[in-house]
């Protein structure tokens, strides 16, 4: 055989077991990976209002600490701050993002790079907002010990000593080296494997004459 | 349905041989090639008003097409694209099938699916007769580089091919 002479029959080949419904296809959900990311934003944006009505009802009722309350209520608002701002960024990202070009190595390009863009986008977020929130659940995780070092450093007349100094900045660095692996694997396993494929081919495409 | 939807849907009916031949390129699975045809269809009618008459429509359907099986992944728990067709695979299924050219077009597509995904659009360029200046244009290379990959993809078909115990010219 030759792929030559197999252009006829190519050709005249019939969509045969071709049993499709456009119109249905035509009102159903992508499965590009930029959908895909999309969709997963929206169910994240929906588990962060959950995660914020259960704090603040947790800091209603389940905390009886005054300093507490002050303390997370502040630190709540800059989460919310800037989850609005990223949220709202990424909402006009998706909106903005082009449709195919043409030329499928411009498109891909395309592709690639608002992947990594939204990728980076995605990781700056969650390093603001992320060690926020682990303190405030570090804090409440250690009940009333947690609540007790809170008052003691936030609330002493005295300055802190370099142990109880140490003891904060190691919590912070925690919370950091927590929020960086969670979210270089989450990321990693969001976009990654859809960035490495779409490479590839940017690789594959690359001019070798 | 609204003349737009309507035209559309008549455009695809004419042209649906395209999905059909690329989908049978880009996926060996039944269910990832209907997916992929879904999909196809989906970003085609999100597109739909980019459309100009300028070109013809099939034109400007591969070109979407081929842009949407490139850019896809298949679900997860099928056969990932890397994982090669046994060699020497059973030819009784395909001996059924009348004619000679049918069982090679067969034998060929299963040699496709060795591909890579830029390989796979230059192969159904190819058949299609597409002239080497608008391949070049379709994937952003130069039309002497389509010229070198296309003698390239023939030996590495070639070689696919008598791996599986057919004999290529």
């Amino acid at each position: 055989m030759n792929i030559d002479e197999l252009k006829d029959a190519w050709k005249n080949e019939e969509p045969k077991g071709m049993n499709f419904q456009a119109e249905v296809a035509m009102t159903s959900k992508t499965t590009s990976a930029v959908g895909k990311i999309r969709r997963n934003m929206k169910t994240e944006f929906i588990a962060v209002l959950v995660s914020y009505t259960m704090f603040t009802a947790l800091m209603f009722y389940g905390v009886q600490s005054v300093l507490f309350f002050n303390v997370a209520s502040i630190f709540m608002f800059i989460i919310i701050v800037l989850n609005c701002f990223y949220y709202f960024r990424f909402y006009h990202f998706y909106k903005s993002i082009s449709r195919y070009d043409l030329n499928i190595k411009n498109s891909i390009r395309k592709i690639t790079y608002e992947l990594e863009l939204n990728a980076e986008i995605y990781k700056t977020y969650n390093f603001c907002v992320t060690p926020l929130a682990v303190l405030i659940t570090f804090v409440l995780l250690c009940g009333n010990n947690g609540l007790g070092f809170m008052h003691y450093v936030l609330a002493s007349k005295a300055y802190i000593s370099p142990l109880n100094l140490l003891i904060a900045f190691a919590i912070i660095l925690i919370s950091f080296v927590i929020t960086y692996i969670c979210i270089n694997h989450h990321v990693r396993t969001q976009y990654g494997k859809y960035i490495t494929e779409l490479k590839q081919v940017m690789d594959d495409l690359g001019d070798e004459e | 349905m609204d003349t737009k939807q309507t035209r559309f849907l008549q455009l695809m009916e004419e042209n649906k041989g395209i999905l059909f031949k690329i989908c049978k390129i880009y996926q060996d699975d039944a269910d990832d090639r209907h997916d992929l045809l879904q999909e196809m269809t989906l970003q085609l009618w999100l597109a739909f008003d980019s459309y100009r008459a300028e070109s013809k429509f099939s034109t400007w359907m591969y070109r979407v097409a081929l842009n949407t099986a490139i850019a896809f992944f298949k679900k997860q728990k099928r056969r990932p694209d890397g994982e090669k067709i046994p060699i020497g695979f059973d030819r009784a299924e395909e001996n059924t099938l009348a004619g000679e050219k049918e069982e090679q077009l067969i034998v060929f597509y299963k040699a496709v699916q060795q591909l890579n995904k830029v390989e796979k659009a230059l192969v159904y360029l190819y058949m299609e007769d597409v002239p080497y200046d608008d391949i070049a244009a379709s994937l952003g290379i130069t039309p002497i580089n389509v010229r070198v990959r296309i003698n390239r993809l023939k030996t590495k078909l070639k070689e696919i091919i008598n791996n599986m115990n057919y004999e290529y010219r």
